[in-house]
């Protein structure tokens, strides 16, 4: 028997709004997504990329009759700007979760960022989205965070194991040295977390310096003369903002180091954004390796050229590639639920398992997901400047090009 | 080979600190004229280098045939911007700035302050978001190839190599050039007479026929043009975007304070010190430390001495 409390009567009368809104928006037609990105401050432009390819897939979702097995709701996106420090981000995931309509979101871009957006995402039960590396992000025990990305620890390897071996190629000599210079973002000390613990003297390497500094760089001279004297035969350059990446290849060049004469590998898609062509030039680029967690693929060559269109970028990168992937893995969920109910959406993310639609978006074989949120068997995107171009060179299945061991020129 | 490579980290790092604290001294000195003359403090002046760096980039875009010519003409071009930027000071200072300082706030219980700070901290947002919508997000320089050439000099048969980076070089002998022309402005002619009086005691110079309100203007406008050649100077080697000018404007004011307020000489030499203990503290300190140990000679200075090093006195220089 079921007995009615005047407590349990106001406590369910208050309820009421938000049980409505819950299914409300799916009704009326609209499916509310959001984005948290950073519009503002020195990672607008990362920002703004992500912005482009969520921006992009609503349109070619909406554009095709929207969300089928919801009438054809069309989805709507919410954007959000990250700022640029964790507080920002905080708040503004705190105003973004006040509004109950929404079903699902995607973001922060930097790992910190992501950090602090999923422990306010996470409380309000709100499926979340991210391209972000850093491994905590899936092994906090969290129920509603989804990664596409590989984990931090992966993304390095990914680029030296395959270069290692081919410099004792090409080379005819093994680099046994390398310097490592990053940032002291979250995502940068991850992925430096697992070398600096015996992962380097797995791969055969002697660390000879390493350095961390704080975002953004005044000037890159201290840094790279301590790199001079070392001598290493690689470095590793954890940039998050473009600006000093730039300053470290520019004082790199200005030292005699630049061009290939040190082989550089930074693991962030920032190294292969058009603005370090056009700040760089061509001839300083050639043979920088970068490893991201998305990258263009020759598979996907038609799919490229018709979002390069659109978007008006010279080339695409993991932020916008991966966001509008992001969409289309959301889009392909709720047909998969159902509903526009959060729980039903983020067990049907967590049950993805596809090598078709929102897949083609991502390099590797299949999109699938661990208990843990985090992509299964993910693959970094490895790639190289060749004649003013980042050019996917790893996975040899997604590869446009060979890579090659940097020469001096 | 290893004392060899320490007094090459030595020198490489003073040589660095030096170039770069010439031109936080030229920061300094536009800010520190403003505030030593009007005792307004412009939270906005960041993003007045902001600008500045946009029409250096406008400017060698127009004007420049090639890389390698880039840097002669951003020199220039940063001459041209700082007439215009004392045009867009007095402007501003007409408009706006004068509606809460100068004569209007002498008397005024808190002698303007609150409004100002309220007036310059606005304007300091609109100029950062108008400067986002205008310009974009991607972080862009003045392309020239002295960004990435430098200087080397060789010691101790070749053991001990001293790079010297030459856009910052010369930017550093221009922002001295712009100081050494400010000090003689103020010292050497009748429009630097009328400015010192102003700065020592308005209502005293009012009674003697100064007009006060110009010569804020003037105030205002030069501390402008200073910060436009800065900024000019620094977009040629240093990659900015909208939000740039807060980077600048912490050091900018430590630089002020420490040199002591209201000497444009004093805040010059302030902005120096800034360079130079934010690029040497790396030889002991990781970097990321940089700018704590700025701001702990910053608070140890003021700790010895209140008005700064080179200031005369808290209450008026």
């Amino acid at each position: 028997m079921t007995t009615f409390t005047r407590r349990g009567l106001i406590g369910g009368a208050l309820a009421m709004p938000a049980i409505i809104h819950g299914t409300a928006s799916a009704q009326t037609g609209v499916i509310k997504l959001a984005l948290l990105t950073p519009l503002s401050g020195p990672f607008a432009r990362q920002g703004e990329l992500e912005r482009l390819g969520a921006v992009l897939a609503v349109e070619d979702i909406n554009r095709k009759g929207g969300i089928k097995a919801l009438g054809g709701a069309k989805l709507d996106l919410a954007i959000a700007d990250a700022g640029a420090n964790v507080e920002q981000v905080t708040a503004a995931a705190q105003r973004l979760v006040a509004d109950r309509e929404l079903v699902a979101g995607m973001g922060a871009w930097a790992s910190s960022f992501t950090l602090a957006a999923t422990e306010v995402t996470e409380r309000a039960k709100l499926p979340w989205v991210t391209l972000s590396w850093a491994d905590s992000i899936t092994e906090r025990g969290f129920h509603y965070v989804i990664a596409t990305s590989p984990p931090s620890s992966k993304i390095i390897p990914a680029a030296l194991e395959p270069l290692l071996a081919l410099a004792g190629k090409s080379a005819g000599k093994k680099p046994s040295t390398i310097a490592c210079i990053n940032d002291d973002t979250a995502v940068n000390q991850a992925n430096m977390e697992p070398l600096r613990k015996g992962g380097f003297e797995k791969l055969g390497l002697k660390t000879v310096m390493d350095e961390n500094f704080s975002v953004p760089l005044s000037d890159a001279t201290p840094l790279i003369q301590r790199l001079r004297r070392a001598r290493p035969d690689l470095v590793l350059l954890g940039t998050t903002a473009t600006s000093d990446s730039r300053l470290l290849l520019q004082t790199l060049t200005e030292f005699g180091l630049g061009q290939g004469k040190v082989p550089v590998i930074a693991p962030s898609a920032n190294w292969g954004t058009p603005e370090m062509l056009k700040n760089m030039g061509a001839n300083y680029l050639e043979g920088v390796i970068g490893v991201a967690g998305n990258w263009t693929s020759k598979q996907q060559a038609a799919l490229n050229q018709d979002l390069l269109q659109r978007a008006k970028e010279p080339w695409l990168i993991q932020d916008t590639l991966s966001n509008y992937g992001h969409v289309l893995l959301i889009a392909d969920a709720l047909e998969r639920a159902g509903k526009a109910d959060r729980d039903a959406l983020m067990t049907a993310l967590l049950a993805t398992d596809t090598s078709e639609g929102p897949a083609k978006l991502f390099l590797g074989d299949r999109l699938k997901f661990e208990k843990t949120g985090r992509r299964a068997n993910p693959v970094p995107a490895v790639f190289q400047w060749k004649n003013g171009k980042p050019l996917t060179v790893l996975p040899e299945a997604d590869a446009e090009a060979e890579l090659s061991w940097p020469r001096p020129s | 080979m290893a004392f060899a490579g320490q007094i090459e980290a030595l020198l490489q790092i003073l040589a660095a600190g030096l170039l770069l604290g010439c031109l936080y001294g030229l920061m300094c000195a536009g800010l520190g004229l403003i505030f030593g003359i009007m005792r307004v403090i412009n939270f906005a002046q960041g993003e007045f280098m902001m600008l500045a760096m946009y029409a250096g980039l406008t400017g060698v875009a127009l004007l420049a045939p090639g890389r390698s010519w880039a840097f002669a003409v951003a020199m220039l071009v940063a001459c041209v911007a700082a007439a215009l930027f004392y045009g867009l000071g007095t402007l501003t200072h007409w408009a706006l700035v004068s509606r809460v300082s100068g004569a209007r706030a002498i008397g005024t219980a808190d002698a303007g302050h609150t409004g100002q700070l309220i007036l310059t901290l606005g304007l300091s947002l609109v100029l950062q978001n108008g400067g986002l919508m205008l310009f974009g997000s991607s972080p862009v320089s003045i392309p020239n190839d002295a960004a990435i050439r430098s200087w080397t000099l060789e010691f101790a048969e070749g053991d001990v190599m001293l790079f010297v980076n030459q856009a910052r070089a010369l930017s550093a002998l221009m922002a001295v050039a712009a100081v050494v022309l400010t000090v003689l402005l103020m010292s050497r002619t009748g429009i630097g007479r009328q400015l010192r009086a102003v700065a020592s005691n308005p209502i005293a110079a009012l009674y003697m026929g100064v007009n006060v309100d110009r010569a804020f203007r003037t105030a205002f406008g030069i501390g402008l043009a200073l910060t436009a050649v800065a900024g000019v100077c620094v977009a040629t080697f240093y990659p900015f975007q909208a939000y740039t000018g807060f980077d600048f404007v912490i050091i900018m004011y430590a630089g002020v304070v420490l040199g002591g307020m209201g000497s444009v000489g004093g805040a010059f030499l302030g902005g120096l010190l800034i360079g130079l203990v934010q690029q040497l503290s790396t030889l002991v300190l990781p970097p990321q430390l940089q700018n704590t140990a700025v701001f702990v000679v910053f608070l140890a200075v003021l700790l010895i001495r209140p008005q700064g090093l080179f200031g005369r006195g808290v209450e008026r220089a």
